[in-house]
């Protein structure tokens, strides 16, 4: 069914994935001789964990969806917003901003001794659910306002001129027009912050503040780190990697690509708004804007008392270096592989096999619910006793962050390759197109797409501090992991400049991304 | 010849059916109300529409497992004929056509679409995209020529000029056309058959 060479490709990337988290779980397996503890799925401690990741990540996902849609609705139906360009790229920010930064950021606007914590109750405290819930809201808030505005953007102008010829209401506006056009992002949304908050590592761990508020992902760590209890450790990633999974395999059978227009259809005309929702519309936004930026300028403060010296130029420029260096890597190859990995899935698409495009939807996707941990845990011990891990930890590093960012990539191109067969794919064979001719027609099409994506992978890869920490070594470190000793060794100046200038590069990478996005 | 025997196809969960010889180098107009399977067929000759039943062969050769690209055949759809992002001139001359520029551009002027040439095909009228679509399915080396309503967005006089120009090329080259019309006048310019389908073939 898939033989050509192309389909052979991707599947190929597909095996090479799957292989790499079956390794990994055999390393800890083939490790830890005693297998499972299925005990401990009876016991409270696990009881309590597992609760509160769930009610953690569903709490997260539900705050954000729900604060980001009115705010998309503002940004969609008051186009003349003022700096609108620049919320829209702080969104993006927000999303990908390494955890270093951002708790960096809160623990001096919201800590004991933070900026703003003198004006808030006295029982304040950022550390426990509250700091959590704060700390992914805060970065995933914006990624829903920024996926619901793209898709009313999808309303073709054509349909409010019929809303209006037809002098629709309201009501009938919304949920002739508005409402299904929303529906599956709104689901797709959730449920994607939901798995990522589900998985959530460094937030956790940083703001968790004490067993009643630790997840899965953060259990395992502890067990592997301070009691190198592997079956508990193992025990434990089962269940996340089972309870992830479910939420995944609901969320991609619920998600549909509907309704997307195409390109040639500006978005001129929209309906008019009222003085009232005007107001609205600005308080929300500007409060939204707010929110983004306090806890970035908060690490204003700290630039200005760093003591320079060459050293810490030095240290702070290579380590730039190295994370542009890996990141790129990663980025580069996660864009290729996941162009290769649509190949088959589209063919399946197209020909409307149903069973093997969700298969391999789900293989090329398993590492967004596989924890990071795990992966990087697993094929250590595996592969601790057969190579030098300090010569060849750079590859591991590459790899595994390839596997993370990779379902990224794939969700970033995804649609625009499948609207492209959806409109073209006919065509195309029905003119029997070369392999190269069809590359050529097909590229400029989705180069944009594939210049966005790219900048969206660089910068989550960029951020990486969770594999960094296992495979890394001290001869080359990269931004993030060097802001993470300054934290840890109290030098907060010195973190808050490393933050700020791996915070510049970040903004001139999505400004990049925005002008890449507005030419798709 | 093409010979459409017995074939019977699945449009959800409709069975149609159809059964016709074609001969090489003649025109036959298809015609029948909206929903009655007339596109179905063509996508279904094209390689689009897998066949439930019955043989489909064109001179002697079957086509029934031929995948879409290579079958001998040249489309035009409804809708979706040009690639939005590449110029007309570009998207004139993808498949194969065996035509050099000057060839395109003349056919063009027959047309009366020279002066859209270089343009992006958003720039384009409805009209003068399905004319853009048109000049490059004639152009093609295939024997069989399908076309969907191809006249569909012309005014009487464009029409006129364009059934002509399609008439003259496949006289010229022999080709066996298959054309999808609710115009009658269409059947009377250029029909050698006209076939009516109706809903006894569901």
């Amino acid at each position: 069914m898939l033989k050509n060479f192309s389909n052979l490709t991707g599947l190929f990337f597909i095996l090479f994935i799957s292989s790499i988290t079956a390794l990994a779980f055999y390393g800890l397996i083939a490790f830890n001789q005693d297998g499972f503890d299925l005990t401990l799925l009876q016991d409270s401690y696990f009881h309590s964990i597992l609760l509160f990741s769930i009610k953690q990540a569903l709490l997260s996902a539900l705050i954000s969806t729900a604060l980001a849609w009115p705010i998309a609705r503002a940004l969609y139906y008051y186009p003349q917003l003022y700096l609108k360009g620049t919320f829209l790229s702080l969104t993006l920010l927000c999303f990908v901003i390494p955890t270093l930064v951002l708790i960096t950021g809160f623990v001096s606007l919201l800590g004991l001794s933070g900026i703003l914590t003198p004006f808030l109750p006295d029982d304040w405290n950022l550390y426990g659910l509250k700091g959590i819930l704060l700390a992914h809201v805060y970065m995933n808030l914006p990624f829903a306002v920024r996926a619901i505005y793209n898709q009313m953007r999808n309303i073709p102008d054509s349909s409010w001129r019929l809303a209006n010829q037809l002098k629709l209401n309201t009501w009938q506006r919304f949920y002739l027009l508005e409402w299904p056009t929303v529906k599956s992002n709104l689901i797709l949304t959730f449920g994607f912050i939901t798995i990522l908050c589900f998985n959530s590592f460094a937030v956790v761990l940083a703001l968790g503040g004490g067993p009643q508020s630790t997840t899965l992902e953060v259990a395992i760590y502890q067990a592997l780190k301070y009691d190198f209890n592997l079956s508990e450790a193992l025990t434990f990633a089962w269940a996340q990697f089972a309870i992830a999974g479910v939420f995944f395999v609901t969320l991609y059978r619920s998600s549909s690509i509907s309704w997307l227009s195409k390109d040639t259809a500006k978005k001129q005309y929209l309906p008019r708004l009222s003085k009232t929702n005007k107001i609205l519309f600005s308080a929300l936004y500007s409060l939204c804007f707010l929110f983004m930026l306090l806890p970035l300028l908060s690490l204003i403060p700290g630039i200005f008392s760093v003591k320079y010296s060459l050293p810490l130029l030095v240290n702070i420029s290579s380590a730039l270096g190295v994370s542009i260096a890996i990141a790129g890597t990663c980025a580069i190859l996660a864009i290729v592989i996941s162009y290769c990995i649509m190949l088959p899935i589209r063919y399946s698409l197209f020909h409307q096999q149903h069973t093997t495009k969700s298969l391999l939807q789900w293989l090329a996707n398993h590492t967004l619910i596989a924890p990071a941990m795990v992966l990087s845990v697993g094929l250590y011990v595996l592969f601790l006793p057969l190579i030098d891990l300090d010569l060849w930890g750079i590859v591991f590093v590459v790899i595994l962050n390839l596997l993370l960012i990779l379902p990224f990539a794939i969700q970033q191109t995804r649609a625009r390759l499948i609207q492209y067969d959806k409109d073209y794919l006919q065509l195309a064979l029905s003119l029997k197109l070369s392999y190269w001719q069809r590359i050529s027609i097909e590229w400029p099409y989705i180069k944009p797409t594939m210049l966005s994506a790219f900048s969206l992978v660089f910068l989550i890869a960029m951020g990486d501090v969770a594999i960094f920490s296992i495979f890394g070594s001290s001869d080359y470190k990269t931004l993030p992991w060097l802001i993470y000793q300054y934290a840890g060794s109290y030098r907060i100046n010195e973190a808050s400049l490393a933050s700020a200038i791996l915070l510049s590069l970040y903004l001139v990478v999505l400004l990049k991304f925005e002008r890449a996005q507005n030419n798709a | 010849m093409l010979d459409i025997n017995n074939v019977s196809i699945l449009v959800g969960n409709n069975s149609l059916h159809y059964n016709r010889q074609l001969n090489a180098g003649e025109i036959t107009t298809l015609q029948g109300i909206s929903g009655v399977g007339k596109t179905s067929l063509l996508l279904c000759i094209a390689g689009f529409i897998p066949v439930q039943n019955g043989q489909l062969k064109w001179q002697s050769t079957l086509l029934n497992s031929l995948p879409s690209e290579k079958r001998p055949v040249a489309m035009l759809f409804q809708e979706n004929n040009l690639f939005e992002h590449i110029s007309v001139l570009k998207n004139a001359s993808l498949g194969q056509v065996n035509a050099c520029e000057d060839e395109i551009m003349q056919a063009a002027e027959q047309l009366a679409i020279a002066e859209q040439m270089h343009k992006a095909p958003s720039e384009l009228s409805g009209g003068q995209r399905q004319r853009v679509a048109l000049l490059r399915t004639l152009l093609r080396p295939e024997p069989i020529v399908l076309l969907d309503e191809p006249f569909a967005e012309l005014d009487y006089h464009t029409r006129e000029i364009c059934a002509s120009w399609v008439a003259d090329c496949v006289k010229g080259t022999q080709k066996t056309l298959l054309l999808v019309t609710h115009q009658n006048e269409d059947v009377e310019r250029l029909a050698d058959h006209d076939w009516q389908l109706t809903q006894q073939h569901r």
